[in-house]
């Protein structure tokens, strides 16, 4: 109350007339000023209160996350400028009750406060509540009241809107691009700075077919701005401007892509992935698994290929949910995370260790339920279940390859709905099983491939090697993660592991007593758990990180290196890569270290940087993101202070490199 | 493509600028202003040369600053800082007809009435000085030091809200920044959003 009149009608509505268990629905706080008085936005500019709802439900009800429709801003003497509500508002909020209630009616409560102001400020609050009749069925309510309010919330901005920030000293400047935004449309931005910013008064102009905002700071700028671009026949979109540590403009054409081109990429990926080196020795594993079956009955051939098939499937979808899990939940995820994870290449260095062994004889992996059914029903069923395993696991190797066609549509993969990444991963599951389905379903095939014999066995130790080779690829990678004394260690575990695995092929056999059995496997798994505990818990945990990271005239990365060589207008060349990125070094022996490439860079001035992501430093996924990939390798140019930033293909040649250097500099020199 | 970079960066540099001159950022010297008091007396930034001045845009009739009167917290704060010798000016940028207008005679009264412990309270009827410094609410408080640069501007508290209940649990900013300063530290939060009333300039 303020001289005799109440400022603020508040009232509690729902758009239904009972509450069904489980079925959410909507309640509103309308609240109705006195003409001229304004209540506030979620981020109420430069003076003023948001409105709060605090709710109080029954133990089992949720309410979600306020619904606020598109503010007005409000302007005062002194430049001062607000978003806020004049007349009335209503703030929607979705209600979710349990899955059972009891037959009672319902009472929800909640107190709204919220500062009124017009040329004065008021703050107010009211309890507010609501009885709902408890019922299996219901029909809405307040039907007009709720479709006007809803049509004047945000929509969901176009699919096809590229946002780009550049981020400088006092301000960011967001670039908004799409045909959705009428040409020439006059725009207006909301921001909804953090608490730990003070944002000023964003201006918006129009430069081509971009619509720029720019946002000024009175404290640093932020690298992540969320807020309302308004137009002027009032919609309006919530944006959150991407990252933006370098004051660069990026190229987004990638994104703008269809999704059909993303999944045939995706299959196609996929189907590269089979040809890649750190595959390979699995997928000969496989082939050689189908020349054994060659001589058997079709069933059990197009069984195995169904399996191994199956495999590479779950392992896709299970990367695809962890994926969408993550981040649902928040996190920044990136293709081939995983190993940037020490403990990951740790177990994978295991599991290729116990296959090599496996391979050489040492002993045979059973699994328990196949060998249950082998000694009830003597079938092939252990050969499906291997060979699902199989398809797991060469999908977990294939996984930091990112071939030349995976990369964008990862990329795209990473900004889209859960259902899109889903689609995706199983285009390329699909992509990288496509020749083994091809080969189980017609055997006939099969028929061109030599017969079995005693060779068969040379080979499978041969294959032994090839996985041999690729634990030592793996120990590198350990050692550039954590320094060569955790290498040391994790080899040290790798020999207990050996040690059990042989201990198993030897006594633990069909003929072997029960006894010794039971004793050998307590004494392996005494071995194995201590090994773990001694080896990995405590040595390989606390050593020492001793990495030498740049090398050679490269300089390491750091965002402050890269802003500062670009401040000073110096051509600057990024290689990001990764200790188990094999494109990345391959690319680096072959073009990059090669005295041709050498000597253009120092011909023509270019700062060289170096930014490893072997530990997934944040700051590089970061700028990796910008770029739309999801990980290494990665070559960018940046001509300078101004200009766009080169982005090379995957796989780098000497003759791309040398030209680009030339045009790029030539560039510089012209514009200066 | 290079034009389009081109002009980006100019117009950032150009709207950057304009709004350089609006807020005077902090580590920059603040600005020097010339206002009369409740009696009569001048005060201007530059006689308090060589010492710690806080400046504390003040609306009687604002909820948010009865929340830190009401309380009792800004009198504290204001005897606080007189005992270390730090010279408090609260100026009231109201314009006449305007909420929160006060003059000579209703300023004192408050005063009395609120056991007010400030240096002195000035009249800005004109808004120079709250321009000057881009005050934009009431509360928006400014340390500056005895250098005459400014080391803290924004809220007066952590928690912006206009009840007095939450003072308790909030960090006082100006406390903490006075402390930091006066030991020779550098303010850990130099900058804040200031949260309140919007100051009543003069309609243009």
């Amino acid at each position: 109350m303020y001289q005799g009149r109440e400022l603020v009608k508040a009232e509690l509505l729902a758009d239904t007339n009972a509450v069904v268990p489980g079925k959410p629905f909507t309640v509103g706080v309308l609240l109705r000023m006195q003409p001229h008085w304004h209540t506030y936005w979620k981020f109420s500019g430069d003076a003023g209160l948001p409105s709060e709802i605090k709710w109080e439900l029954p133990p089992g009800w949720k309410a979600g996350e306020i619904q606020w429709p598109i503010p007005k801003k409000l302007l005062d003497p002194g430049d001062i400028q607000t978003y806020g509500y004049e007349d009335e508002v209503m703030l929607m909020q979705e209600i979710t009750p349990p899955a059972s209630l009891g037959d009672a009616p319902v009472k929800i409560s909640a107190q709204a406060s919220w500062l009124v102001c017009e040329r004065l400020c008021i703050p107010g609050s009211a309890n507010l509540s609501l009885t709902l009749a408890r019922s299996t069925t219901s029909s809405p309510a307040n039907a007009e009241l709720f479709a006007r309010w809803r049509k004047t919330l945000p929509q969901k901005p176009p699919n096809d809107l590229a946002v780009h920030t550049t981020r400088g000293p006092h301000e960011l400047s967001i670039a908004l691009k799409s045909p959705a935004i009428p040409k020439n449309a006059s725009a207006a931005f909301y921001p909804l700075p953090d608490e730990k910013t003070v944002a000023g008064h964003p201006k918006t102009e129009w430069k081509k077919d971009e619509l720029i905002i720019i946002v000024p700071f009175e404290t640093n700028p932020p690298e992540e701005l969320r807020g309302l671009v308004v137009f002027d026949n009032g919609t309006g979109w919530y944006i959150g401007s991407a990252s933006a540590q370098i004051a660069t403009p990026v190229s987004h054409a990638a994104v703008t892509r269809g999704l059909w081109t993303f999944l045939l990429f995706g299959f196609i990926g996929g189907f590269i992935l089979n040809l890649m080196p750190c595959v390979l020795p699995v997928i000969s594993l496989k082939i050689f698994g189908f020349i054994k079956h060659a001589g058997q009955d079709r069933q059990s051939i197009v069984r195995n290929g169904v399996a191994f098939v199956l495999g590479i499937f779950v392992w896709f979808v299970g990367l695809a949910l962890l994926l969408i899990g993550l981040k649902s939940a928040g996190h920044q995820i990136t293709w081939a995370a995983q190993f940037t994870n020490p403990y990951f290449v740790l177990l994978l260095s295991v599991i290729v260790l116990v296959f090599a062994l496996d391979l050489f004889g040492v002993f045979e992996i059973v699994l328990p339920q196949a060998l249950m059914h082998r000694m009830l029903h003597s079938g092939a069923r252990e050969g499906e279940a291997g060979s699902f395993f199989q398809g797991v696991f060469a999908t977990a190797l294939a996984t930091p390859c990112t071939a030349p066609f995976l990369g964008p549509a990862l990329g795209f993969a990473f900004t889209q709905s859960p259902l899109i990444i889903m689609s995706i991963f199983l285009a390329i599951a699909a992509g990288m099983s496509a020749p083994y389905l091809a080969l189980s379903i017609h055997p006939a095939w099969l028929r061109f491939l030599p017969k079995p014999g005693s060779w068969m066995d040379h080979v499978k130790q041969f294959m032994g090697f090839l996985l041999l080779a690729t634990l030592l690829f793996l120990l590198y990678v350990l050692g550039a993660e954590r320094g060569y004394e955790a290498m040391t260690w994790a080899s040290c575990f790798l020999l207990v592991i050996a040690l059990a695995c042989w201990m198993k092929g030897r006594f633990i056999t069909l003929m072997a007593s029960r006894l010794t059995k039971s004793f050998v496997f307590l004494l392996m798994l005494a071995l194995v758990i201590g090994g773990a505990f001694y080896f990995i818990g405590d040595k390989f945990r606390s050593a020492k990180i001793d990495i030498v990271q740049a090398s050679g005239d490269w300089q390491m990365f750091t965002p402050d290196r890269l802003q500062t060589e670009l401040d000073q207008d110096h051509a600057v060349f990024v290689d990001f890569t990764a200790a188990w990125c094999i494109t990345c070094k391959f690319n680096e022996k072959s073009v990059l270290e090669s005295a041709s490439v050498r000597d253009a860079f120092t011909r023509h001035g270019v700062t060289k940087i170096k930014a490893d992501w072997t530990n997934g430093d944040p700051a590089i996924t970061k700028l990796l993101q910008q770029f739309g990939r999801p990980g290494v390798p990665l070559y960018v140019l940046y001509p300078g202070k101004s200009g766009e930033p080169f982005v090379f293909p995957e796989l780098l040649t000497k003759n791309l490199v040398l030209e680009k250097l030339e045009t790029i500099t030539r560039s510089t020199i012209a514009s200066q | 493509m290079k034009m389009k970079s081109l002009l980006i960066t100019l117009s950032s540099l150009i709207a950057a600028s304009l709004f350089a001159a609006d807020v005077p950022p902090v580590g920059s010297a603040a600005p020097d202003f010339s206002l009369k008091d409740t009696k009569g007396q001048t005060h201007s930034l530059g006689q308090y040369k060589g010492k710690y001045v806080v400046l504390e845009w003040f609306n009687p009739e604002c909820p948010f600053v009865k929340k830190h009167y009401g309380s009792d917290n800004m009198q504290k704060l204001q005897k606080e800082a007189a005992d270390k010798g730090v010279v408090w000016l609260t100026i009231d940028s109201s314009a006449e007809g305007k909420e929160g207008y006060l003059d000579a005679d209703a300023a004192n009264k408050i005063m009395t009435q609120w056991k007010t412990k400030q240096t002195a309270l000035l009249l800005d009827p004109d808004g120079a000085a709250g321009k000057a410094y881009g005050a934009k609410n009431t509360p928006h408080m400014v340390i500056i030091n005895p250098d005459g640069k400014i080391v803290y501007e924004g809220a007066i508290d952590s928690k912006a809200s206009p009840n007095p209940a939450d003072i308790p649990n909030s960090t006082n900013y100006v406390k903490v920044g006075l402390e930091e300063a006066m030991a020779g530290k550098a303010v850990s939060n130099p900058q804040t959003k200031p949260y309140g009333c919007s100051v009543k300039y003069k309609s243009m």
